[in-house]
C-alpha cells in the first residue's frame, strides 16, 4: 500500500520510494523520508495530504503520496 | 572574520543576520525566503571585542548536496570561501531533521558554533533539549537563542562563542569516512548510518511532551484554511482586504494628508523662482518637482499594502496558500510554489522573480519567472490609482481589485499558452512544501519592512523619477535646433513618441504621442507613467500633483478631459500598461533567473503580445458597448492581434506534432 491509502493519524513506515527522480529520493531523504523510516499522515486535502517526517510537517501532493510505498 | 550563517530552510538564519546586523532583508515564515548569500558587518553593540565580524547570510539547505539552485549557493560557498565560523542555525523543533546537516558542516574542518533556534517554541510546547549534553556529543558549543526577540542574550553568546572557537579544531562527532563513495547505494548506506548517529543523539538529549505527529491546534486552524471548499475562498478574501485595506481605506486617507503638505512645499519653491525666467520655473517647478509629488503622494496607499503583505508573509499563512492552489495550479502546469513569486510580485515583481529559485522543475521555474510580473507591482499603483480615479471615481475600489483579478487570470492564460507551447511532457511533478508553524506576526517586524520598503519608493522617486522627469520636461520644451518648442507637440519628445503613438491607435483611439511617451518611460520605473503624463499634459501637470486627482472628487473629471480619451481608452491605457513587459530591473532579475535568452525573448514577447492583446480588445469591445461601433484603428490593431495569435497557434501546432512524432516513434519502438 501507499502513503495515499494511509489513515490520518497512524503511524507507518516508509518501504520504498519510486519517484523514478533521483535527486527528488535524495532530497526526501534529507528530510528524513527513506525506507524503514517512521511517517504519519496528519490530514488529508484535495490536493494530497498533510504528513509529519521526524519532527517536521509537509505537504506533498497525491503524485507523490502514490510514490511513498508504505 | 567572516561568519556564515548556515542551516535548514526556515530555521531563522535571516532573522538572527538582521537581528546582528542591523540589516533589514526579508524574512518570512516559509522556507526559501532567501535565495542569495548577503554580507554585513555585525553591530558593535553585539560585540564587545576589537576585531571585525562580517556576517554571512545563507539561503536554507538541508544538506550539502542541493536539491534545488539556492541551496546549492550554500554548499558551495562553505566548502569554497571557507568562512572563519560557521553558526549553524538549528530549528530546535526539529532537531532530528537539523543535526543531520550540523553533522556534515563539522566535517568541513571549519569551527562551528550551534545555535539553538526557535527555543521559545520549544518552551511552550514543553520539548525539553539538553544543551551540555548536546554540546558534548557534538563537540561545539551549542546556545539557545530567539532570533526573533531583538532583546535575546542568547544572540550576544553566539558571537562570543563563534570568535572563541575561530582557529581552533574541532572533531568532528561523525566522519564519513575517507573511502570514496563508488555508487548510490553505497552513498545511501553512508547517509543512513550518518541519520542512525543523529538519531542516537537526539534519543539522548531531547525529551518531548508532544508529538510531532500528533494532532494539535494548528492542525485545526489547517483543517479550515487548507479546506476543500473553504482554502480558495478564504485566499480570495484573504488578498482582496490587503487590496481593499491599502487602496481604498487607509492608504487614500493617508495619502490625502500627506499630498497637503507636498503642494505647500512646491508653492514654497514657486514663491522662490518668482522673479526667476518663466521657463525655468516651469521646467523646475511644474515639471520636475510637479512630476515627483505625483509619483510621492501614492507613497501611503504602496507603504500599507507593504505593511499588510508583511504581515501575511509573517504568519505563515503563505505556505498554505502553496498548498490550497497547488490543485489549480497543476491544472495550467505551474507548481503551487509559483504562488510565492506572485504574492511576492505584489510587492516589487524583482524579489518576486528572484523566489522562483525555490522550484525545483526547471520548466515550471521559467513559466513562474516568465508570469510574476503579470501582477501588479506596488510601482504600478499610482498608474492604477491615477486612472481609476480619473476615469471611474465612483467605482475606484471596484477598478483596482479588478486589475489584480485580471493579472491572475492572465497568469493562468498565460500558464496555458506556454504549457501548450512547449509541450509538458507530463513527467511527474511532485510537489512537496514545507508546512512552517503559524506565529502571531511582528507589528515592528512588519512597521520596520514597510519603512524600509517606503523608503526605497522615496529614493526611487528622488532620483531616477526626478531625472526621467526631467530629461522628458526638457524634451519636450525644446525642439531639435534646442530652441524652445513653440508648442509641446513640435518638441523633441513629441516627434520620438510620434511614432510609438501610431500603434497605440487601436488601444486608445487617438494619436497621442503624450500617452506613447508615457508608456515608454514606464520600462524604466512603472512610476514613470504617471510622472510623465503629469509633465506631458500642459496644464494637467497642476491638476496631478495639487488636487491629487485620485482622491478627490471632480478634480477627476478635468483630467480626463485633458487626456480626451474615452473610459474605454483609459481602461484599455491603463491595462496596457500593466501587463504589457515590466520595467527594466524586472525584466534584468528574470533574465537572470531564466538564464536562457531563448526563454527571456519568448517571455518578454508573450507579455508585450498579451498588454497590447487586452488594451486591444478593452477598447474596442468597450467602444463598441459605449458607440455601437469600433473604435478607431480596429483593422491595423486587429491584425496585430491576429498575428500574434497565429504565432500562438503555429507554435503549438508544432509542438503537437512534434508530441505525436515522439509517441509515433515510441510505439513504434516497443511494437
Amino acid at each position: 500500500m501507499t502513503l495515499a491509502d494511509a489513515k490520518p493519524g497512524v503511524e507507518y513506515r516508509v518501504k520504498e520510494i519510486v519517484t523514478g527522480d533521483e535527486e527528488l529520493n535524495e532530497f526526501l531523504f534529507t528530510l528524513g523520508c527513506y525506507s524503514g523510516e517512521p511517517i504519519t499522515v496528519i490530514s488529508r486535502l484535495r490536493s494530497g495530504c498533510i504528513v509529519s517526517i521526524k519532527d517536521g510537517r509537509y505537504n506533498i501532493d497525491k503524485e507523490l503520496a502514490a510514490a511513498i510505498k508504505i | 572574520m567572516r561568519i556564515a550563517f548556515a542551516g535548514n530552510p526556515n530555521s531563522g538564519k535571516t532573522s538572527m543576520y538582521n537581528a546582528l546586523t542591523g540589516r533589514n532583508e526579508k524574512v518570512g515564515n516559509w522556507a526559501g525566503v532567501t535565495v542569495d548569500k548577503k554580507e554585513s558587518p555585525i553591530r558593535k553593540s553585539m560585540y564587545k571585542g576589537t576585531e571585525k565580524l562580517v556576517a554571512v547570510d545563507l539561503p536554507g539547505a538541508y544538506s550539502m548536496s542541493p536539491f534545488t539552485s539556492e541551496e546549492g549557493v550554500t554548499s558551495e560557498y562553505v566548502r569554497k570561501e571557507k568562512p572563519d565560523v560557521i553558526i549553524n542555525i538549528v530549528d530546535a523543533t526539529n532537531l532530528s531533521r537539523s543535526l543531520f546537516f550540523t553533522t556534515q558542516l563539522m566535517e568541513l574542518g571549519i569551527p562551528v558554533v550551534v545555535a539553538l533556534n526557535k527555543s521559545d517554541i520549544n518552551e511552550k510546547k514543553k520539548t525539553n533539549i539538553d544543551v551540555s549534553a548536546l554540546s558534548k556529543r557534538l563537540g561545539c558549543p551549542v546556545i539557545k537563542t530567539v532570533s526573533t526577540s531583538a532583546s535575546d542574550e542568547g544572540l550576544r553568546e553566539v558571537v562570543h562563542a563563534a570568535v572563541s572557537v575561530a582557529g581552533s579544531v574541532q572533531k568532528a562527532p561523525y566522519t564519513q569516512g575517507t573511502r570514496v563513495l563508488r555508487d548510490k547505494a553505497e552513498a545511501e548506506e553512508a547517509d543512513r548510518r550518518r541519520y542512525a548517529f543523529v538519531n542516537g543523539i537526539v534519543a539522548q538529549v531531547e525529551t518531548r511532551a508532544a508529538l510531532t505527529r500528533d494532532r494539535n491546534s494548528q492542525d485545526k486552524v489547517d483543517a479550515v484554511l487548507t479546506n476543500v471548499w473553504f482554502g480558495i475562498p478564504v485566499f480570495a478574501v484573504v488578498m482582496f482586504l490587503v487590496f481593499q485595506i491599502s487602496q481604498t481605506w487607509v492608504g487614500p486617507v493617508v495619502a490625502d494628508a500627506l499630498v497637503g503638505g507636498l503642494e505647500s512645499f512646491q508653492e514654497w519653491v514657486r514663491g522662490f523662482f518668482e522673479t526667476a525666467n518663466p521657463l525655468l520655473t516651469a521646467l523646475l517647478v511644474d515639471g520636475v518637482i510637479g512630476g515627483v509629488i505625483a509619483v510621492i503622494g501614492f507613497l501611503p496607499l504602496v507603504m500599507v499594502m507593504y505593511f499588510l503583505i508583511a504581515l501575511l508573509e509573517d504568519c505563515g499563512y503563505l505556505a498554505r496558500a502553496t498548498v490550497v492552489l497547488d490543485p489549480m495550479f497543476k491544472k495550467v502546469g505551474l507548481s503551487g510554489k509559483s504562488v510565492i513569486p506572485f504574492v511576492m510580485s505584489i510587492g516589487c515583481a524583482v524579489p518576486g522573480v528572484m523566489a522562483s529559485r525555490t522550484i525545483h522543475n526547471e520548466r515550471e521555474r521559467r513559466a513562474a519567472t516568465m508570469l510574476a510580473p503579470f501582477m501588479p507591482c506596488g510601482a504600478k499603483i499610482p498608474v492604477i490609482s491615477l486612472f481609476a480615479g480619473a476615469f471611474f471615481s465612483e467605482h475606484r475600489g471596484i477598478i483596482s481589485a479588478a486589475m489584480y483579478f485580471s493579472g491572475i487570470m492572465l497568469i493562468f492564460l498565460g500558464a496555458l499558452l506556454i504549457n501548450k507551447i512547449t509541450g509538458n511532457s507530463a513527467k511527474h511533478s511532485y510537489f512537496i512544501m514545507e508546512i512552517p508553524e503559524y506565529k502571531l506576526p511582528s507589528l515592528s517586524r512588519a512597521f520596520a519592512t514597510m519603512c524600509s520598503r517606503g523608503w526605497a519608493y522615496i529614493v526611487k522617486a528622488a532620483t531616477i523619477i526626478l531625472i526621467c522627469n526631467t530629461v522628458v520636461q526638457i524634451m519636450q520644451s525644446f525642439d531639435w535646433s534646442f530652441r524652445v518648442a513653440e508648442s509641446a507637440d513640435t518638441s523633441i519628445l513629441a516627434s520620438i513618441a510620434g511614432p510609438f503613438a501610431y500603434l497605440l491607435v487601436p488601444v486608445v483611439g487617438v494619436l497621442s504621442w503624450q500617452l506613447a511617451a508615457a508608456a515608454i518611460t514606464g520600462f524604466i520605473a512603472k512610476e514613470n507613467v504617471v510622472g510623465t503624463l503629469a509633465v506631458c499634459f500642459v496644464g494637467l501637470d497642476n491638476l496631478i500633483d495639487t488636487e491629487e486627482l485620485a482622491l478627490m472628487e471632480g478634480a477627476g473629471t478635468e483630467v480626463a478631459s485633458a487626456f480626451a480619451i474615452t473610459k474605454a481608452a483609459a481602461l484599455a491605457y491603463l491595462m496596457f500598461n500593466l501587463f504589457s513587459p515590466p520595467c527594466f530591473a524586472a525584466i534584468g532579475a528574470m533574465s537572470a533567473e531564466m538564464k536562457s535568452a531563448k526563454w527571456l525573448w519568448a517571455g518578454l514577447g508573450l507579455q508585450l503580445g498579451v498588454g497590447y492583446t487586452v488594451g486591444f480588445f478593452v477598447f474596442q469591445i468597450g467602444t463598441i458597448g459605449m458607440t455601437g461601433g469600433v473604435g478607431a484603428g480596429f483593422v491595423p490593431g486587429g491584425l496585430a492581434v491576429a498575428a500574434f495569435a497565429a504565432i500562438l497557434s503555429f507554435l503549438i501546432m508544432r509542438t503537437k506534432k512534434r508530441l505525436a512524432a515522439e509517441r509515433a516513434g515510441k510505439e513504434l519502438r516497443n511494437g
